[in-house]
């Protein structure tokens, strides 16, 4: 009996795990390069109930529920002119990449800036690197050429913040680089709204289930155990 | 438990300092030599949720906004027919010194003459090097030449500095259209191929229609922000329902 509480209850967890990506999903509604997440939800498995007098079988039950897996959507979004010289997109698939402190890591938001040495970096500062990997320096009018950054393909990419992915290059990648232009968050607001107001009634539904459970435990404990 | 509520408010302080940003740019939008602010976004630190995810799971923390520099693009050049007003053409800023002595610089060329006869900016910064123009010198008889050259009659006076730096993204905004050079920014150093022009004002860069546009982008993410707070705050409010 309880243990339908407890499989409620992990709906409700879930849910609001799916909320909070929803939350970032909106907060990031205009982050240049941002690939907006999915989120797989899965059963924790089934057990198989047995009735304890007989030894007949009743049928399986699921033992709740979990958001199991985030799937980042790589496709590209639409690009945007923006007119800046330091304002790149990759127009088709591939990343553009950076030298953090932490290593290598890679990125769709070309946002970028200079240091005082002239290189092209990443607005954290970061040194966004050319198709062999060295620095990208700027020109003597204060531009890039979008050949002289590197496109990679990134196997593996997963997001760290920052805008930027963790994952293993292998290699350049067929997108091209665009100048003056960036790339849109593939956020889709009429989209996010929509998962955003059906997540909330699974989860007010999984309280229900709460509620009439308890409500059912209660009659149990209160009524039948009455004497009289 | 409450990061989406705080994931949400990220959200919504991005898009605030984007339409300070955006409010900035319209208020100057007839501030000679101005250039429009250039705001970057990111997304934040990405962890696992705890209960009610999965090992593969991880959700965001929300946006940053951070202002990136300033598009660097010419402005249109406005006769004034003034012999005192220069306009730079081209990369670069006129030198000139800040109250406390050190260096500034500015693409504001309204210049006019101080008591002591030296050339100085409209708020009052003398030029530097400084340029002393001979006492008596009615203000209609300087001559500036497109290399900076300033004349009174046949004789030189001195010479206008028009300088830059490796990064302007890296100057520091001091406020009266005055940057100041920074680390980041390198060090100042002669500007090449930029010249002046007598008699005209370089005018602000800002578009008012991609000011506008930008406003009204900035206001919706502001509210799809917001509206993602509401829904958050719902779903606590649900799940305190749970006891009633």
């Amino acid at each position: 009996m309880d243990r339908g509480l407890y499989i409620a209850a992990s709906g409700m967890l879930s849910e609001m795990v799916r909320q909070e990506q929803i939350s970032n999903e909106l907060a990031n509604a205009n982050t240049p390069g941002y690939k907006a997440d999915r989120s797989a939800q899965a059963g924790f498995g089934e057990l198989l109930l047995q009735n304890t007098q007989t030894g007949s079988v009743v049928g399986p039950i699921g033992l709740g529920v979990q958001i199991d897996e985030t799937k980042t959507d790589l496709a590209p979004a639409p690009i945007h002119e923006t007119g800046n010289p330091l304002d790149f997109a990759v127009e088709g698939e591939g990343f553009f990449a950076v030298q953090t402190p932490a290593g290598v890591r890679y990125t769709r938001n070309g946002q970028f800036t200079a240091n005082a040495a002239g290189q092209l970096t990443d607005s954290l500062g970061n040194r966004v690197l050319g198709p062999g990997g060295g620095p990208v320096r700027l020109r003597g009018d204060g531009t890039v050429a979008g050949n002289d950054i590197g496109v990679f393909d990134v196997a593996g990419a997963k997001k760290e913040g920052d805008s930027l992915f963790t994952g293993n290059a292998t290699g350049a990648a067929s997108g091209r680089v665009r100048s003056g232009a960036i790339e849109e968050s593939s956020t889709d607001p009429t989209r996010t709204m929509v998962d955003m107001m059906s997540s909330f009634r699974s989860l007010e539904a999984d309280q229900k289930a709460i509620q009439t459970i308890d409500d059912t435990l209660g009659q149990f404990a209160g009524q039948v155990g009455a004497v009289g | 438990m409450l990061g989406g509520l705080y994931t949400a408010a990220a959200g919504m302080e991005a898009q605030q300092q984007r339409l300070d940003a955006v409010s900035n740019d319209l208020a100057n939008v007839s501030t000679t030599g101005y250039k429009s602010l250039r705001v970057g976004f990111r997304d934040l630190l990405y962890q696992a949720p705890g209960r009610g995810g999965g090992a593969g799971t991880q959700t965001g923390s929300g946006a940053a906004a951070t202002v990136l520099g300033r598009n660097q693009e010419q402005g249109a050049l406005i006769p004034t027919e003034r012999s005192l007003d220069v306009a730079l053409t081209g990369p670069g800023f006129i030198q000139v010194k800040a109250a406390d002595g050190g260096i500034a610089l500015t693409r504001d060329g309204s210049l006019g003459v101080g008591p002591d006869g030296r050339l100085r900016t409209s708020t009052g910064q003398p030029l530097q090097p400084p340029i002393q123009l001979p006492a008596g010198t009615d203000p209609s008889e300087v001559q500036i030449d497109s290399d900076g050259s300033v004349r009174v009659g046949r004789r030189q006076v001195g010479r206008i500095a028009v300088v830059n730096v490796t990064n302007p993204d890296g100057l520091q905004a001091e406020g009266d259209s005055l940057f100041r050079p920074t680390a980041a920014s390198g060090p100042v150093s002669g500007a090449r191929g930029t010249g002046l022009e007598q008699g005209a004002l370089e005018s602000s860069n800002v578009d008012m229609a991609d000011a506008t546009v930008e406003m009204m982008n900035a206001q919706r993410g502001f509210e799809l922000a917001s509206k993602a707070i509401q829904m958050q705050d719902e779903v606590l409010a649900v799940a305190n329902g749970v006891k009633r």
